[in-house]
């Protein structure tokens, strides 16, 4: 085992693996971390903790997952290219070893710009740091546990054991290179792979189809990211406006068929898509499991944690396995 | 401007952009004019409405421009980089209307020059060459004496050519600018006769010859002496001075030369209705100019072309006829004039006065008994280089040494000799320092600049009916108005008044070639405007970033300067807004415009000059608004000025909106017409508290 | 060549409004900062121009000339103006940052202000269009980028590939940007060099850009030639 963390220990099992996600609060309020966790607990074996999504600022991933940790929730802390340079990136995965956190999912970042969204005015001035990209972060993490030396080469008497994490795009322009992308973060050190969520299955297995023929699935255990769509709006939403994701006409259809079926009730509309987005999850996860190289799903309810017990449950993957 | 208090001879009018002229290519009018009459500027300022500039260009080479303005052959015209696009700009025409704008101003402006130098320069022959080293001789301060054979000044122009073609008033008018400056005049006196030239030569420090070529060449063909066979030039001078020759009813002119027309048409303005004339050339090769051949046919004067005289036909005093022979060839293979005849082909043309007119030579009386010594073909020695002839302090200039020529020509040879004494009473050597006649010139224009440009034909210049015009001696030509005159003058390319670049400041951006419509722009280590593509738009100028580029003439940054001036003092109490109009003189004319009175007129050669900086200095002094006033675009004798001028205005309008005024106070108004309605526009924002 | 744009001008006025200054040159830089249309004579001509006109509105007496050299950025420039610019009480520069520092060095008690912002390192794009694509990093790997830089023109200098935020070949950041991973994948393909895409750039080392502190470079070949002859005509 490189860290013994749950979900390392299901992957290693050959269960098909489960993990979720929780969105920190952009306040010093503990509560919501708890109260989430507490959702989770038990229907996913890892759940992922944000680091600052969308640049906007949120109790730090370290902090809220130590929280969560604390509360039977295992965390895959998340850190960004985009805050830290090296040093501050060490010190945090040393403090965060410390405090008991086993996995650790790199990623590049959302640009400081997508923080003032909608009303809130962020921080779009910020300075970006970018010392490191993803692979490079991957690589260093990699030798500080592997090797137990930090990225300068001084050495670390206690190394951190983290089952390292990467975020891939799958379906990401420019679609031919993304098969290297992969490569080179899993050549890097990627132990686990999550994917920006799927909802164009037959495009992903394409894909997928690719990165067997490189060998990349026995290198790393790659688990698909599924969306949970609340409404018809926020489908298209995704396909036009999110990098990476296409959403199938057939499913956009599908849920404004819902929607319609509510009438005028504005409540029951939403309702209804939301039943509807669940069902279609469920299906996006059986199919995600069928498809070879795939090692489990990573179930993204954002903002709405409550809805992945329910989803879990019918999707047969209750309850998790005892590792 | 101001009439200058010191003309120095190497200081005279010197028109905006005259140096770096200098140090460039000429335009094709100016190289070809033997004075070197900036063509360019004079043409530009007249275009702008600056007839007085523009006559200060014109008269400071040329003494005799009014002359020039009636009579000169006008090489400028032919050498116009315009003929491979229509027609020549109308040079001499616009020369004559801007002359004539120009009167009260010359008058007021003659004036006694002080005779510093402490020397004397007698000068013998007030033709052309001679007036003119007389004026340049008075100007340096000499004291000059004119010594004229005739009982009036100007040689060959008062007593040759004839009233018809060059009114005596006007040649007034040049003698009188020369003579004001206080020369010494001397009528009637011949030398040779009155005085010595060898004692002249020594009551003076310097002398010129400056006779001319005035003694007619005669025929020897069997006949030709008798009563009714005259020569050219004692007649011209019996028309000249009103003495009314004797003639028959049937006048032959023999010669095919200018003076040959003047003689034919004067013949024909003495009541002869029956004129005609012989020569040996063609219509090809006849050397008369073609313009006088035309009008003179007009006149109907006969032109009978390839005959060669062998003898006068005649019954005692009376004349029956010339008896001619046919014309083989005049040239021979090399061009030289070798004529052949048929002597089985003869005819007689029937007249009972004939006028020999087939050339001149000089009148050498003056230099009998004298150190200055002529050749046995009966010229002047002289040398070129220093215009000297073989006496020690005498000088020649004009149709004497050089031989029959223009009048502008002689103006050239004069001020050669002017320089010559100059420099020689100066004590300074003079070989080596007299300028050189042949200057560099804008090569053609290239054909795809050729394209480029629109047809605007050539305002005509109205003349009196010929059945009108041959029963007076008076002048035929009309003059232009001014709006002919704008509108001829606004036909001219700009040759060499064009972009010139600082490459002191220029760092090769390429923005002078991203802009320029006809691809004149090289840029290497800096930016080369070539004078043969440049058309003188000034789109250039001010997109230059880093002001390297000016317009040789009328530059752009001379609106800016001028701008403080032109404004005036803004009245605080003022009702109406004060709008300074940059207005394209284009066809639309700067008095053609009729601004409304709170409009204050910049004329531009075109609105592709005007930088966004002008608009800027035009609120600095306090104006309300600023008008652009294009001449259209389908009038525009540009290409692709439009665009840039919108681009400008709006970069003007975002300027001055950030002073919290509102970007519509700069318009482009497509017609001086629309300009009371953008003055309305203005108001209605306000009046400008400074 | 270095590209600004020009400072709004009440931006300028603020620097310049104070009653003191009397006298004010707006000196203009005529290399890479004309080149963009933001600071050359010209340009520095319509700032004096606008300044004069803010000054008049603002009721102030002010004199406000403009001038521009070659370069602000070598002293032979503008050595034979610097007296003149010292009789000024302030000078707007519109050369670039280093002009102005450079020439705040050399003014004695003269301060000197900016009057454009420095932007980047950029090429014409098209006339009128300016894009940045150097950072001068000091260490260029465009050799293995297909000529197209990852730290100038990617918003996050990534180094290793795209970044999940490439949207039909834009950047995440506008899509007014183009990817620079989209553009370098699309480069070495046709380069026939995709494979070397494939291997990990390790981390990089920063010092060699501005986090090394500010950087120097000294050709001692040049430099010890000219002490030399310094000292020779000190002799």
């Amino acid at each position: 085992m490189k860290s013994g963390s749950t979900l390392e220990k299901v992957l290693a099992s050959g269960k098909p693996a489960v993990t979720a996600e929780l969105g920190p609060p952009m306040s010093a309020d503990p509560h919501e971390v708890v109260h989430k966790a507490k959702l989770l607990k038990g229907f996913c074996d890892a759940a992922n903790i944000t680091d600052c999504q969308t640049a906007v600022v949120r109790i730090s991933s370290i902090a809220a997952a130590a929280i969560a940790f604390q509360n039977g929730l295992e965390p895959v802390m998340q850190m960004t290219c985009r805050d830290r340079n090296r040093i501050a990136m060490q010190a945090d995965l040393l403090g965060a070893a410390a405090l008991g956190l086993k996995n650790c999912l790199c990623l590049a970042g959302d640009h400081q710009k997508f923080s003032a969204a909608g009303k809130l005015k962020g921080h779009p001035g910020a300075k970006n740091v970018y010392d490191l990209d993803t692979c490079q972060l991957v690589g260093m993490l990699k030798k500080m546990r592997d090797e137990s030396k930090q990225e300068g080469g001084d050495p670390l008497e206690v190394a951190p054991k983290f089952f390292i994490g990467a975020s891939w795009t799958p379906m990401g322009d420019p679609i031919d290179f993304r098969p290297i992308n992969l490569m080179k973060k899993v050549n890097a050190g990627a132990d686990f792979i999550q994917t920006q969520g799927i909802y164009d299955m037959s495009l992903f297995r394409k894909q997928m189809e690719k990165i067997r023929n490189m060998g990349l699935h026995e290198k790393t255990a790659i688990l698909a990211g599924i969306i949970v769509p609340k409404s018809a709006m926020m489908l298209k939403y995704m396909d036009s406006s999110v990098a990476g994701v296409s959403v199938p006409k057939e499913m956009i259809d599908r849920m404004n068929k819902a929607k319609s079926a509510a009438g005028e009730d504005k409540k029951k509309m939403r309702e209804l898509q939301e039943q509807e987005g669940i069902k279609i999850t469920i299906e996006l996860i059986h199919q995600a499991l069928e498809t070879p190289g795939v090692k489990g799903v990573h179930i993204q309810a954002i903002e709405w944690e409550s809805a992945i017990e329910g989803i879990v449950k019918a999707a047969g993957l209750y309850p998790r396995p005892e590792v | 401007m101001a009439a200058q208090d010191t003309c120095d001879l190497t200081q005279p009018y010197r028109p905006y952009g005259a140096e770096i002229k200098e140090t460039r290519p000429y335009s094709p009018c100016r190289a070809a004019c033997p004075a070197h009459t900036d063509v360019q500027a004079y043409v530009g300022l007249i275009a702008q409405g600056r007839y007085t500039e523009a006559f200060e260009v014109i008269t400071a080479p040329n003494p005799i421009a009014s002359v020039c303005s009636m009579i000169c052959h006008h090489p400028c015209e032919r050498s116009c980089r315009r003929c491979g696009i229509d027609e020549a700009v109308a040079v001499r025409p616009l020369k004559r209307f801007a002359i004539e704008q120009a009167k009260e101003y010359r008058r007021n402006k003659r004036k006694l020059v002080a005779q510093n130098k402490g020397k004397s320069v007698g000068i013998i022959g007030s033709g052309p060459s001679g007036l003119t080293a007389a004026r340049d001789m008075a100007d340096l301060g000499y004291s000059v004496t004119l010594y004229e054979r005739h009982p009036v000044l100007g040689g060959m122009l008062s007593t040759a050519i004839p009233p018809y073609r060059l009114p005596r008033e006007v040649l007034k008018e040049d003698i009188d600018d020369v003579v004001s400056r206080g020369i010494e005049v001397k009528t009637g006196f011949e030398v040779g006769k009155d005085a010595k030239l060898d004692d002249l030569a020594k009551k003076h420090d310097a002398i010129l010859l400056a006779i001319g070529l005035s003694l007619s060449r005669s025929l020897n063909i069997p006949g030709v002496d008798g009563p009714n066979v005259l020569l050219a030039i004692p007649f011209l001078e019996d028309v000249a001075f009103g003495r009314d020759p004797k003639l028959g009813k049937k006048v032959l002119v023999i010669g095919g030369g200018n003076v040959a027309m003047d003689v034919a048409r004067s013949a024909r303005r003495l009541g002869v209705e029956k004129v005609e004339m012989v020569c040996l050339e063609n219509e090809q090769e006849i050397p008369a100019w073609k313009w006088e051949v035309d009008e003179a046919v007009e006149e109907a004067v006969k032109i009978n072309y390839r005959w060669g005289p062998k003898a006068v036909k005649r019954d005692g005093d009376k004349v029956l006829g010339l008896e001619v022979t046919k014309v083989l060839s005049v040239f021979d293979g090399n061009k030289r004039f070798a004529p052949t005849f048929d002597n089985n082909v003869t005819t007689l043309l029937e007249a009972d006065t004939i006028i020999i007119t087939i050339g001149q030579m000089a009148n050498l009386a003056p230099l009998k008994d004298s150190s200055v010594k002529a050749d046995e073909r009966g010229r002047v020695e002289w040398d070129q280089k220093t215009q000297k002839s073989s006496a020690k302090n005498v000088f020649v200039a004009g149709e004497v040494v050089t031989g029959p020529g223009s009048a502008i020509a002689a103006v050239a040879s004069g001020h050669r000799a002017a320089l010559a004494m100059h420099l020689f009473l100066q004590g300074e050597t003079i070989e080596g320092k007299l300028p050189v006649q042949e200057k560099d010139s804008i090569n053609e224009m290239p054909k795809d600049v050729l394209e480029k440009i629109c047809k605007m034909p050539r305002q005509k210049v109205h003349h009196v009916e010929p059945a009108v015009r041959v029963k007076t001696m008076d002048n035929f030509e009309k003059t232009y108005t001014e709006k002919e005159a704008l509108a001829e003058a606004s036909r001219c390319r700009g040759c060499g008044g064009g972009a010139v670049v600082d490459p002191n400041k220029c760092m090769a951006c390429l923005t002078c070639l991203r802009v320029c419509p006809y691809g004149a722009p090289v840029v290497k280590a800096w930016s080369e405007i070539r004078p043969d593509y440049c058309q003188a738009c000034g789109l250039c100028a001010p997109e230059c970033p880093a002001q390297a580029i000016s317009m040789v003439s009328y530059d752009v940054k001379e609106i800016r300067g001028s701008m403080t001036t032109t404004v005036g003092c803004v009245d605080s109490k003022r009702t109406e807004p004060l709008i300074v109009a940059f207005v394209c003189t284009n066809r639309l004319g700067v008095h053609g415009a009729d601004l409304p009175k709170n409009y204050r007129p910049f004329p531009v050669h075109c609105t592709s000059r005007v930088d966004v900086l002008d608009m800027l200095r035009a609120f600095e002094t306090g104006a309300d608004g600023v008008a652009v006033v294009r001449c259209g675009d389908r009038n525009c004798k540009y290409e692709k000025i439009e665009p840039r001028v919108q681009a400008r205005v709006k970069r003007g309008q975002e300027l001055i909106k950030t002073l919290g005024m509102e970007p519509d106070r700069i318009g482009i108004l497509p017609a001086a017409s629309s300009c009371g309605e953008f003055s309305e526009l203005v108001k209605k924002m306000g009046l400008r508290v400074k | 060549m270095i590209v600004g744009s020009q400072k709004p001008i009440d931006e300028i006025w603020n620097m310049v409004k104070d009653k003191d200054k009397k006298k004010v040159l707006v000196f203009g830089c005529n290399t890479c900062v004309a080149i963009c249309h933001a600071g050359g004579e010209k340009e520095a001509e319509t700032i004096a121009s606008l300044l004069r006109m803010k000054a008049s509105q603002e009721g102030k007496q002010m004199e406000v000339s403009h001038m521009g050299v070659m370069r602000h950025c070598e002293p032979e420039y503008f050595d034979n103006v610097i007296e003149d610019v010292k009789k000024y009480d302030m000078v707007v520069s519109t050369a670039c940052g280093v002009g102005v520092n450079f020439l705040s060095d050399r003014t004695g008690t003269v301060p000197v202000v900016p009057g454009i912002n420095t932007s980047f390192y950029g090429a014409v794009e098209a006339p009128g269009v300016f894009k940045e694509l150097c950072a001068g990093c000091g260490d260029c790997i465009l050799h293995l980028t297909g000529g197209i830089c990852p730290i100038a023109r990617c918003a996050k200098t990534l180094m290793n590939g795209p970044c999940g935020g490439t949207n039909k070949g834009k950047c995440e950041v506008s899509n007014e940007i183009d990817c620079a991973w989209y553009l370098i994948v699309e480069r070495m393909t046709k380069l026939g060099q995709l494979d070397k895409l494939g291997t990990v750039l390790p981390p990089r080392n920063w010092a060699t850009s501005r986090d090394g502190g500010p950087r120097r470079i000294s050709l001692e070949h040049i430099r010890e030639f000219e002490e030399k002859e310094e000292a020779k005509a000190g002799k």
